[in-house]
């Protein structure tokens, strides 16, 4: 299978010239299996290029299909979709996947990010067939040839962690989330770090070591993982209840995995290449010691790997 | 008046190589009035980077005030809104105008951009500055500080879209993003909004090739955003908003082309420039 990354930011997209080499969309990664079988994990700014790429095949002639994995509908992972040029062609066929929700259907979430007045296509107004499928935490299915998995994480209103397996390889997505130590994320706002005096209680430090268990066992033998690394360990400190991880976080998920490469990704806007560079090589140096078999790179647009058989 | 670019992008942000020199932001004008007076027009991608210089001054101890002015609700004019450092400041005070029927009205589409489905903090409530929101339909000129703003609407495709003239220091600054006009161009009352300013801030979306194939779009080619200051006899006209497909070179193109029709069509005197991320215009 193929991986590809289109958009590595998180927040909101950052032109400049001080992103030029990462890149500055917002999150989208696209991953092909051998057979042809096309998986698009999250719809940030990213995806509009790829729209403009897939234009060029099959999808121009609506004969194109592919299944979008959102991992959650914060902005920054779906802000590309109304660009995303195959949904505006008869015949090409998209399957559109997220956690299900008790309060909030699915489409209707998609739908009135192109209502007006923000966007002057309504989603009523897209030719291609795109049918929503509502995911329960921990479900496993198939998608063509691909096994796909699931796990909730831990972030503001739940985001869903996937591993796609075909081609005997492996891929994990784990974006976005904090930690599985501090605090317990659910749906509600939070204003402010979490006193020393609030410590968590019982039944929720339960709930987030099966979190950090369901997450270990989804990038189990991964052969790449795609972690939300956010944060330096300064800006955790700082920023603890806005739900994102460190590289130390994703290496400690990855050393438990036994997964073979870690991918850095869903970049803090602020960060400027030459330091994404500097996270990297303090990301691999603290790895040489805890995880020596394991690769890390920073993900950057175009970056592309190639995992089992092709 | 100093009037500086944070975003000058339409539709979508667009990050790349190709968009480094102009930028790739999506729209956000700052305007400082001799008297320190601070007016935001638009509110895209650029507001965040707007939002950091602002956190230097008064506006990063709790003792800002500035007037934010919106043309319309498309994402690329509001997208910035949640990533607004000064918001985040209590004590900050913000005015938020923009085209409504009720400010409740304004109020309910800016807060379905925080909603928790799409961003953490879930209300502009949550932000810690106070925001005031003031819908304008039908009192046609606002006050900020001593700014003399006269707002006009435009049709922008099936809907509308705000023109905003602002008086202040002795001189008139016109932003007129998102304007598909109908055949025949600008009329008369548009004209007398942008008449005489010293910078008119214009929609140039696309080539007028084009703009042919997007009509429905109702945006503006590089004909229209001349042909409005040629009309109008402004001094200096920005082009604005390009397309997000549109590289460095292309909108170089625009600007070259724009001075050519300019000198062509009786418009020598007028200055034309593209509007690029950074860059601060002193009227």
């Amino acid at each position: 299978m193929k991986v590809r990354f289109w958009g590595v930011r998180g927040s909101l997209p950052v032109p400049g010239a001080n992103t030029e080499r990462y890149g500055g969309n917002t999150s989208c990664v696209e991953i092909t299996t051998a057979a042809g079988t096309r998986l698009i994990i999250d719809g940030g700014t990213g995806i509009r290029r790829l729209g403009k790429e897939l234009m060029r095949a099959e999808f121009e002639s609506g004969r194109g299909q592919a299944h979008i994995l959102i991992s959650h509908t914060h902005w920054d992972h779906i802000q590309g979709l109304p660009f995303f040029a195959p949904f505006y062609r008869e015949g090409n066929r998209l399957f559109v996947y997220a956690r299900q929700r008790d309060d909030q259907n699915l489409r209707s979430v998609f739908a009135s990010q192109a209502d007006a007045p923000f966007f002057p296509v309504s989603f009523d107004r897209t030719r291609a067939a795109v049918a929503f499928r509502e995911l329960h935490d921990g479900v496993k299915f198939e998608i063509e040839d691909a096994r796909v998995s699931t796990t909730r994480l831990n972030h503001p209103h739940v985001a869903m962690a996937y591993a796609v397996a075909a081609d005997g390889a492996r891929v994990a997505y784990v974006s976005d989330t904090a930690p599985f130590s501090d605090i317990l994320f659910g749906q509600e706002f939070m204003s402010g770090p979490p006193s020393a005096r609030s410590r968590l209680g019982k039944s929720d430090k339960a709930k987030l070591s099966a979190m950090a268990a369901a997450v270990a066992r989804l990038c189990e033998g991964a052969d790449l993982v795609i972690y939300d690394t956010m944060y330096t360990a300064e800006e955790y400190r700082q920023f603890p209840h806005f739900g994102h991880s460190r590289p130390s976080d994703a290496i400690a998920v990855c050393r438990a995995a036994g997964a073979k490469a870690l991918s850095l990704f869903h970049h803090a806007p602020d960060r400027a290449d030459a330091e994404v560079d500097a996270m990297l090589e303090q990301a691999r140096d603290k790895a040489r010691f805890q995880a020596k078999q394991l690769d890390i790179v920073a993900a950057f647009e175009g970056l592309e790997f190639t995992l089992g058989k092709v | 008046m100093d009037v500086t670019f944070w975003g000058v992008r339409g539709s979508i942000p667009s990050p790349g190589p190709a968009t480094v020199r102009y930028g790739g932001n999506t729209s956000c004008v700052s305007v400082r009035l001799a008297d320190g007076e601070i007016i935001v027009i638009d509110c895209g991608t650029g507001a965040r980077n707007l939002g950091i210089s602002l956190l230097a001054s008064e506006f990063g101890k709790g003792k800002g005030r500035a007037t934010v002015l919106l043309s319309h609700a498309h994402w690329d004019h509001i997208q910035g809104f949640p990533f607004f450092g000064p918001f985040y400041v209590p004590g900050n005070h913000f005015t938020v105008v923009g085209g409504s029927h009720s400010s409740e009205l304004l109020e309910r589409v800016l807060e379905r951009q925080m909603a928790a489905q799409f961003f953490p903090v879930q209300s502009y409530r949550n932000m810690g500055a106070h925001i005031e929101m003031r819908a304008v339909s039908e009192d046609r000129e606002v006050r900020a500080g001593a700014a003399r703003i006269t707002v006009h609407p435009n049709p922008h495709g099936p809907t509308e879209v705000l023109a905003y003239r602002i008086e202040a220091d002795g001189k008139a600054l016109v932003y007129a993003s998102d304007v598909g006009y109908d055949a025949g161009g600008p009329p008369e009352a548009t004209l007398a909004v942008y008449r005489g300013a010293d910078l008119l801030i214009h929609d140039c979306t696309f080539t007028p090739e084009d703009r042919a194939q997007r009509m429905s779009r109702g945006l503006s080619s590089l004909d229209d955003a001349v042909e409005a200051a040629r009309r109008a006899q402004v001094k200096r006209l920005a082009l604005f908003h390009y397309d997000q497909d549109y590289s460095d070179r292309d909108v170089d193109e625009l600007v070259a082309r724009g001075r050519r029709q300019l000198d062509e069509r009786g418009g020598q005197v007028i200055e034309i420039l593209g509007a690029a991320e950074g860059l601060t215009l002193a009227l």
